[in-house]
């Protein structure tokens, strides 16, 4: 016999874990899709001259981006850390690095958080921004409209006559509900007499934006319902710049968040005493994961933030 | 699963010597994302291709730094060019292929809005120097300065 002697078997593939050769054929394939993200927006940043730079305007803070690629340093430093622990069978140590990572990857999302609160209370999302003065007062009358709420009411008050007349539906329920929007309207006369001129010089495209703004300021001080309406104002190529702000950070985001998922079990599974050697390459491939999610942040820092 | 067991005790023979590396990439990070924003502040909004290329530069390098180090890939064998050669030309190729749209712009601005802002620009450069402005174009909503 001979199986003493025998030369051991061949092994085909590349000589790693087949965990870890999935990720990076993964990590393959995430490269040529944010390439293809990045790729666009260079287009289309390029091909757009006056694209909104100004930090006033945009209300993206160099210093949120910067504080984040920070706080993303770090968690790719720590998430190392708890892969060499893991190395070193030390599990203790590897769980507290993992859960530092995980409080800095939640530090991240804050702060992503906060800048999405700025864009969304400004406005500036896709399809919402002004473009031109014309685009600026029709949406000043749009969302003056909606604070009164006096188009719904009055559209509905026709709706109801208009079934009265057709003689549908129950005429005493008919009749109470017009009852009701008949008040909320003659409730709100005062607020709809104070509008109204601003509300039918847009109509009539008769005021500049500087003249809205005054109208507007001297409307919210006197009634809180126009609290929530948007000083008029124009962003140009707004429209496509929180189009391609919100693909890219939004598509990052997503990625933390897978990445903060993994982390959580690795954390379950330390915190519980169950981390053992078989999950190093889980380790491995979480913290590879987790460098990919560095990468993609250090080019969108500059290219979102600086340039 | 042996696979791992030998992926670990080659991790854990260089574990060690990997602990200072780290440290120096973390600080070479932190101040290569500081230059980024240096850069920013000194350039004052002006020249932003010099920027672009100066901030793409540095991003490159960072980019370059996690790769080697803490995706460990200066100390894989040989399979990582195997691997990451497709994905790196392909990206590499988009890129040079998104080139000439970057570059060059085949049409004129004729899009409305920028049609209605240089209309507006036009009008506040005849206000300035005195002319009356009745009647030359520009409509009452081009009136409105473009606010940033």
């Amino acid at each position: 016999m001979t199986h003493g002697t025998a030369a051991p078997a061949l092994k085909m593939g590349v000589p790693i874990p087949n965990g870890k050769l999935g990720m990076w054929l993964f990590l393959g394939t995430e490269i040529m899709f944010f390439t293809a993200f990045i790729g666009t927006y260079i287009v289309l940043r390029m091909g757009s001259p006056g694209w909104p730079t100004d930090p006033e305007v945009t209300h993206i803070r160099v210093w949120a981006g910067g504080t984040n690629t920070f706080v993303l340093i770090c968690s790719s430093v720590s998430v190392v850390l708890a892969h060499e622990a893991m190395a070193m069978l030390d599990f203790r140590r590897a769980t507290k690095w993992i859960g530092l990572t995980l409080t800095l990857a939640c530090v991240f999302l804050g702060i992503k958080s906060y800048e999405y609160y700025g864009k969304f209370s400004h406005d500036i999302l896709p399809n919402h921004v002004a473009e031109s003065p014309t685009q600026a007062l029709d949406k000043l009358a749009r969302e003056m409209d909606a604070a009164t709420g006096l188009p719904a009411l009055k559209a509905e008050q026709n709706n109801i006559k208009q079934l009265q007349a057709l003689g549908q539906g129950n005429e005493e329920v008919l009749a109470k509900r017009l009852e009701g929007v008949d008040k909320q309207i003659a409730d709100r006369a005062e607020i709809e007499a104070a509008y109204k001129p601003l509300r039918e010089k847009i109509k009539a495209q008769n005021i500049t934006l500087p003249e809205s703004r005054e109208a507007l300021a001297k409307l919210q001080e006197k009634y809180p319902q126009f609290a929530g309406v948007h000083d008029p104002h124009v962003i140009l190529y707004g429209n496509i710049f929180s189009s391609t702000y919100f693909l890219l950070t939004g598509f990052h985001a997503i990625h933390v968040l897978v990445g903060m998922l993994m982390f959580a079990i690795i954390l379950w599974r330390g915190l519980s005493n169950t981390l053992t050697t078989e999950h190093a390459v889980l380790v491995e491939n979480a913290g590879l994961y987790w460098h990919f999610v560095d990468l993609v942040w250090i080019f969108l820092f500059p290219l979102i933030y600086i340039i | 699963m042996t696979d791992g067991h030998v992926s670990g005790q080659t991790h854990e023979a260089e574990a060690h010597s990997h602990h200072g590396q780290y440290l120096l990439v973390f600080y070479a990070l932190c101040v290569l994302t500081a230059l980024s924003v240096i850069a920013d502040l000194a350039g004052g909004g002006k020249g932003r291709i010099v920027l672009a290329l100066i901030v793409l530069t540095i991003a490159c390098f960072k980019a370059l730094f996690v790769m080697m180090y803490f995706m460990h890939l200066k100390f894989e064998g040989k399979w990582k060019y195997a691997l990451l050669a497709p994905t790196g030309v392909l990206a590499i190729a988009l890129m040079v292929a998104l080139g000439p749209d970057i570059g060059m712009h085949y049409y004129d601005q004729q899009v409305p809005q920028v049609t209605e802002e240089a209309q507006q620009a036009l009008h506040d450069a005849h206000g300035e120097a005195g002319h009356s402005e009745a009647g030359q174009g520009a409509d009452a909503h081009g009136k409105a300065p473009a606010e940033h």
